[in-house]
């Protein structure tokens, strides 16, 4: 026992001696779930605005109703209206302050608009941008729907409307008043068609936090899957330095020695076992400290701990009993570690993979070390629903079934000298 | 390949092996496969001596070491260390055994005193006893002023010492040195030489490959020759220089063919052929006057000669004569 103990606190020290390849293997899956973090949560900055500018060559009412939304309190929100004389000096706006898009009211269209009912409206979008001119343009397209829906309700009333405009019509109190009644009769026939709306929207400005008292909080539920992926990586690396010490001439040394194979073999679990240990503490402080995500009561996340570590262990033993030399437990053990986060639900949900793929998902060590973590994280702990417990109890049965087997398949290269 | 000589193992030594000698190699066999590696050694080592064994690549020294370090297990044959078996999973005989392998086998990212404590560790020294350990054997070789330096940093010839250091720090009766000088300068040669001396002249038995013949002569009490698997000569120095007579040997290179030197061998009086094999040809002649008769026919007969070396009766030649081959090839 005391020889398991120094070759196992040898290989330790050795990892802490040249910690760079640990280092390496700890930062990509934080670095991985810093960047989805931000992609699913967003920065704290103010969203983009559109910058739109319209040219109103038509100076008609309904032109100036549409550039007047510059006033407009809700438009102010996400978008900044300039005004331009003509279209000439609208483009050359968008070309040279690099706006979003460039909104032409051609000259005629109100009255083109209310009397036969035609009129056409120019976007020009900025092609050096991506998103906000498509946003200008849905919004172009809204203005246009409401204009062509109110002419329509209006009907040949729109005419007289136009006449008032033009000022040839306000000398007559008894016209203006007859449409006046018109087109609130109008508007009265069109009320229960568009009152009470159906379907009210409700925003919310809160930003998502990741809580364990329930609530879907995106980091939470992705940052597990990278910390199963990122000890993977962690335990094989260590693991593969079984092959590395057979390699330097060193594993020899050591059976020429008073030990064992088995205590050698043993001592480079625990080993591994340790620095998964040491790896997982740091993923579920940094979780804690950089996502606020919270890891429930000590017991179960210990726990939970303990089982994950010996579950990575056995897997990160199986892929070094399966391969001969380094390169090829590099190259397997990457291809096995990304395909197991993916199948096992690390970038997307398991719930949308297809039937078979799930079945395979719940197979993997992945599916089940990601969910107690999930479990964890959103307070599905011991006695709330049994999901760690599932969870717990399928890693563990995974992970000493393949401590077991790898243990055995590299023994037994041992003892017929492959080793 | 030709072979026209063997030598059978010396008697003096064998009949003086003594059954509590340190290490005893008894008729042991190994294959790899259908090769036959290691075919029927034997050899014992008496405390205090420095037991050479001398082969070519591929002649059956390394898989003979393993055997005797407990990293193979024979086919048949015994290999006892202080009467346990190298091999025993008790490990009793490999713990008194110092194994200093070819291939410097250290951990780099550890200090020289780290990787002498962990060693010593492993062989059961702890506390004083182990820090006594660490140093005397860092001063015996040398490195005591790059104790805390990581091995990684070390050059060739100190990382050599180091890997001596680390097979001796537990004080092994019995040493086994696999090639340990292969590779550095001369000054670190006779450092280790000298270390390897000095634990011989302590009582302990050495056991010791090289591929410098004159290293082996000068340090070596006795000496095995190994070659396809089978100890071909054994015995001291001067035992085995008088195998090789007082006539020169006659190495060749160039277009040999078997049939030719045969004829030329019987033809000419006082001249024995050693051996012809891929392109080279060695013959044994009774003294200067056949050695000149022999040159005079090769170039009479107009072969194809490239090289023709006259090498004086060393161990150098004792081993062409036994294995038809130089120590190099």
């Amino acid at each position: 026992m005391t020889a398991i103990l120094r070759l196992t606190l040898k290989d330790i020290r050795r990892r802490f001696a040249r910690p760079m390849g640990m280092v390496i293997n700890l930062s990509i899956p934080l670095v991985l779930a810093g960047m989805l973090a931000l992609v699913f949560t967003g920065r704290d900055d103010e969203p983009p605005r559109m910058q739109l500018v319209v040219a109103d060559e038509d100076q008609g009412p309904l032109s100036r109703f549409i550039s007047g939304a510059s006033g407009n309190e809700e438009a102010a929100r996400y978008m900044d209206i300039a005004q331009a004389a003509n279209r000439e000096e609208g483009l050359r706006m968008l070309r040279d302050d690099d706006l979003t898009a460039l909104l032409v009211i051609p000259k005629g269209f109100s009255a083109a608009l209310l009397s036969d009912g035609k009129a056409e409206l120019e976007l020009v979008k900025n092609p050096a941008q991506r998103i906000m001119p498509v946003v200008a343009q849905q919004g172009a397209e809204v203005v246009a729907l409401y204009l062509t829906a109110g002419r329509a309700a209006l009907g040949d009333e729109a005419k007289r409307l136009q006449t008032l405009f033009e000022g040839e019509g306000w000398n007559d109190s008894v016209g203006v008043a007859a449409l006046v009644a018109t087109v609130y009769g109008r508007v009265q026939e069109a009320e229960p068609l568009l009152f009470p709306p159906l379907i009210e929207i409700e925003t919310a400005g809160e930003t998502a936090t990741a809580t364990a008292g329930g609530g879907f909080s995106p980091i939470a539920w992705l940052y597990p899957g990278m910390v199963v992926m990122g000890l993977l990586f962690a335990g094989s690396a260590q693991m593969r330095d079984l092959l590395d010490e057979a390699q330097a001439g060193t594993l020899k040394r050591l059976l020429a020695a008073p030990l064992g194979a088995v205590q050698i073999l043993v001592s480079k679990i625990l080993s591994t076992g340790a620095l998964v240990a040491i790896a997982q503490a740091i993923f579920l402080i940094t979780g804690r400290l950089a996502f606020g995500i919270t890891w429930g009561p000590i017991l179960p996340m210990t726990l939970t701990s303990a089982v994950l570590a010996l579950a990575v262990t056995g897997f990160s033993a199986m892929i070094y009993a399966a391969v001969r030399t380094q390169r090829q437990g590099d190259a397997f053990g990457g291809i096995l570690i990304m395909l197991s986060s993916l199948v096992g639900g690390a970038f997307v949900p398991v719930e949308i993979l297809p039937g078979w793929l799930q079945t395979v998902s719940h197979g993997t060590l992945n599916y089940w070390a990601t969910e107690a973590l999930r479990a964890l994280a959103t307070g599905r702990g011991f006695g709330t629903g049994g999901d760690l417990n599932a969870a717990l109890a399928g890693l563990a049965a995974v992970g000493a079934a393949f401590t077991l087997a790898g243990a055995f398949v590299i023994h037994r290269r041992h003892v017929r000298g492959a080793m | 390949m030709l072979r026209a000589l063997r030598v059978a193992q010396s008697p003096e030594r064998a009949a003086a092996s003594r059954p509590d000698d340190p290490l005893q190699v008894s008729d042991v066999h190994f294959s790899y496969g259908k090769t036959r590696a290691v075919n029927g050694v034997s050899f014992s080592v008496a405390p205090g001596e420095v037991f050479g064994l001398l082969g070519p690549n591929g002649a059956g020294k390394t898989t003979t070491i393993s055997m005797i370090a407990g990293l193979l297990r024979p086919e048949s044959g015994q290999v006892l260390i202080f009467g346990d078996e190298a091999s025993d999973s008790s490990g009793k005989a490999r713990a008194r055994m110092g194994v200093v392998p070819q291939d410097i086998a250290l951990y780099e990212e550890l200090s020289v005193r780290e990787n002498l404590r962990f060693w010593g560790q492993i062989y059961g020294l702890t506390g004083s006893r182990l820090a006594a350990a660490v140093e005397n054997v860092m001063r015996d070789v040398g490195l005591t002023e790059r104790s805390k330096e990581r091995v990684s940093a070390l050059s060739g010839g100190l990382k050599r010492r180091l890997n001596l250091a680390v097979g001796l720090v537990h004080s092994p009766d019995l040493l086994l040195l696999d090639e340990p000088t292969v590779g550095i300068d001369p000054q670190a040669r006779i450092r280790i030489l000298d270390v390897v001396k000095a634990q011989a002249q302590a009582g302990r038995a050495v056991v010791y490959t090289s591929h410098y013949l004159e290293e082996a002569e000068q340090l070596c009490d006795r000496l095995a020759i190994i070659d396809h698997g089978a100890v071909l000569a054994i015995g001291t120095v001067a035992e085995l220089r008088r195998l090789v007579g007082e006539g020169p040997v006659v190495h060749l290179r160039g277009e040999v063919e078997a049939e030719r030197m045969q004829r030329m061998a019987a033809h000419i009086d006082g001249i024995t052929l050693l051996g012809v094999d891929s392109g080279t040809a060695s013959f044994a002649a009774r003294d200067a006057a056949a050695c000149s008769s022999l040159v005079r026919e090769l170039f009479a007969t107009g072969g194809g000669i490239d090289d023709l070396r006259v090498l004086e009766p060393t161990l150098q030649t004792l081993f062409l004569k036994l294995t038809g081959r130089e120590l190099r090839d």
